[in-house]
């Protein structure tokens, strides 16, 4: 048991290319810390700094009371789950789950007692004779998790474990590692780049961008209050809308078509004048039919996907894309003269030149 | 044209009736390449999954290294060798010059630093995958570069066929530090060579179809292992 903290960590490879600049954050004792950002932006470098897998080229990392940073990644107590497995091609499940047990000089009857019961969790008690390449793609996967719990570490790593895996069987497994580490109450960080697993599984959110921190926070409120455009659209599914426009008057926005936009001016200052980017979430707006009063911004439908639980309806709104989502006992949209509303409190507000938010209330760290 | 099929007539003879002289130089050839290319493996094996796993000064110079020495001519390596084991030499001491000896030596120089270009180029690949999952399990060096070799044991399979096939065919390296002398340095590679320009055709003409045979079915095997591992 042991809380990670990570204190201004950064990064710069070999070729002088600096992946993670100045990154901070805490992991408390048995929660699950969830790394999420796109493609390239330092998770993994981040991960493998934790794990010792790479080297610190600034800052510090603590596992429980120690300082890492010059630890070999046997002495620091951690345990990971790769990408790709990595389970070793020539060795059973067995082996592969007693392998770094048998190298931590672990008795033998204790090995035995510790896979024999990550089996049953994992339910891969008939599987222990096989080679990995003799099991399916969710099969490896509970070995690599397996592989990782037999060693009963200080913190479990998981670098984007369900990304090798189809559709179904990621929700699934989302769900049991859920299970798996409140059960263990193993502190744990998780990296991946799907926004939906990230939500679903954090107890605390870091959103990361470029090699930087955008925000940490739990995911509901990073969720209701993005700390950035970047976050906002990152974070929810489909991604929240953008309009650009500048503040009219206090709680009024002009959009360049000549629409208004009113939003909530309790929830943060904006100055009369200022060039904005207005957030609208898909699932906030609603279509109106017709264009009633002639300010409200108008619709210009293009596409209306079904989804059975509800429907996608796409459009722009002056020249920029626009996607509303529409509950299933919601008409759906007649017509082509159609405007959106959506109440005052629930637009958000960010600078147009820097990207920050102006109504989230939530400090940026 | 007729000299040339008399020749061959007299070659299929030799090989069919297992000559005495013929059977030893076969037997010879394989020896030497063969142990010449056990020992780079062992030798050259461990090294390049090293090259490959550890990070240290000058690594990136042995790879290069090791890497320009693929084409090292054999007949200066031959000339090398000589020199070290001629009685004047260093080893001279040892009077290795003109024993199969010297020839596994001068081989295995020249197989070595193929094994290690081989070896490190798939244990690189190897350990992108595995390295990271070696290191958490508390690996230590030796055990890392055991499990490198098990994984890629296939690939090894034909790093050990290229190198015995380039050790089979090779004959400059060998004339020089084996003399080629008759019933105990005598090689199919420096026969041929040998009984060629003497004209005598027809056992050269034997061990070249022996020579033939045996690239081709060490290439073969090669190539068809490479194929099936793809998949
Ligand atoms: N060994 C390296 N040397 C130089 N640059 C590297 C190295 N490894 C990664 N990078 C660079 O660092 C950046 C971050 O890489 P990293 O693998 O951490 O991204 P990631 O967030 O995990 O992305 P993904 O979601 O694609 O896995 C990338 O731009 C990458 O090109
Ligand atoms: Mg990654």
């Amino acid at each position: 048991m042991a809380s990670v903290v990570l204190n201004e960590v950064r990064k710069t490879y070999a070729g002088g290319f600096e992946a993670v600049k100045g990154v901070s954050f805490t992991v408390s004792d048995g929660g699950l810390c969830v790394l999420v950002g796109p493609s390239g932006c330092g998770k993994s470098t981040l991960l493998r700094m934790v794990a010792g897998l790479e080297t610190v080229s600034s800052g510090d990392i603590r596992i429980g009371e120690r300082r890492v940073n010059d630890l070999e990644p046997m002495a620091r107590d951690i345990a990971m789950v790769f990408q790709n497995y990595a389970l070793y091609p020539h060795m059973s499940v067995f082996d592969n789950m007693a392998y770094g047990l048998r190298n931590r000089g672990t008795p033998k009857p204790e090995i035995e007692k510790r896979v024999k019961e990550a089996a049953r969790i994992l339910e891969l008690d008939a599987l222990l004779e096989r080679k990995p390449r003799q099991l399916s793609g969710g099969q490896r996967q509970r070995v690599a998790m397996g592989r990782a719990i037999v060693r009963k570490p200080a913190a479990f790593l998981f670098d984007e474990p369900l990304s090798n895996l189809d559709a179904k069987l990621r929700v699934q497994m989302r769900i049991e590692i859920r299970k798996l580490q409140r059960e263990l109450k193993t502190t744990s960080i998780y990296v991946t780049h799907d926004q939906l697993e990230a939500m679903t599984l954090a107890d605390r959110l870091v959103v990361m961008n470029g090699g930087h921190m955008e925000q940490v926070g739990t995911a509901l409120d990073v969720f209701q209050n993005p700390a950035s455009v970047f976050v906002a659209g990152f974070i929810g599914s489909p991604p929240m809308n953008f309009l650009a426009g500048e503040v009219d008057t206090q709680g009024r926005l002009r959009l360049p078509d000549g629409a208004f936009l009113a939003f909530d001016p309790k929830r943060g200052e904006a100055q009369v004048g200022r060039k904005v980017l207005a957030g609208l979430r898909p699932e906030n707006v609603a279509l109106r039919n017709g264009v009633e009063d002639g300010a409200a911004p108008r619709f210009r439908l293009e596409l209306v996907e079904e989804l059975g639980m509800g429907r996608l309806v796409h459009g722009k709104v002056g020249e920029r894309p626009f996607t509303v989502a529409q509950g299933a006992s919601d008409p759906p949209p007649s017509g082509y003269s159609l405007s959106i509303g959506i109440e005052p409190a629930l637009v958000h507000l960010f600078d147009a030149a820097s990207g920050l938010s102006l109504t989230s209330a939530a400090p940026r760290r | 044209m007729h000299e040339v099929s008399r020749a061959l007539a007299l070659a299929l003879g030799l090989i069919g009736r297992g000559d005495q002289e013929f059977l030893s130089i076969v037997r010879l050839s394989l020896g030497v390449s063969l142990t010449a290319t056990l020992a780079a493996l062992v030798i050259g094996a461990p090294l390049g999954v090293a090259l490959a796993i550890s990070r240290f000064r000058g690594r990136a110079g042995l790879i290069l290294t090791s890497n320009a020495l693929l084409g090292l001519p054999p007949v200066v390596v031959g000339l090398c060798v000589y020199l070290a084991l001629s009685r004047s030499g260093p080893l001279g001491k040892f009077g290795l010059l003109f024993t199969p000896a010297a020839m596994v030596v001068a081989q295995l120089i020249l197989l070595t630093p193929i094994v290690i270009a081989l070896t490190h180029r798939m244990a690189a690949g190897l350990w992108g995958e595995y390295g990271g999952a070696l290191m958490v399990d508390g690996a230590s060096g030796p055990r890392s570069i055991a499990i490198i070799l098990a994984i890629g044991r296939a690939t090894m399979l034909t790093v050990f066929l290229a190198a015995f096939g380039r050790a089979i065919s090779e004959v400059g390296a060998i004339i020089v530090v084996g003399g080629n002398i008759r019933g105990y340095t005598r090689t199919m590679t420096t026969a041929i060579a040998l009984e060629t320009s003497k004209g005598e055709l027809a056992l050269a003409l034997a061990l070249g179809m022996v020579l033939i045979a045996l690239s081709f079915a060490v290439n073969a095997v090669a190539f068809l292992l490479a194929r099936a591992w793809r998949k």
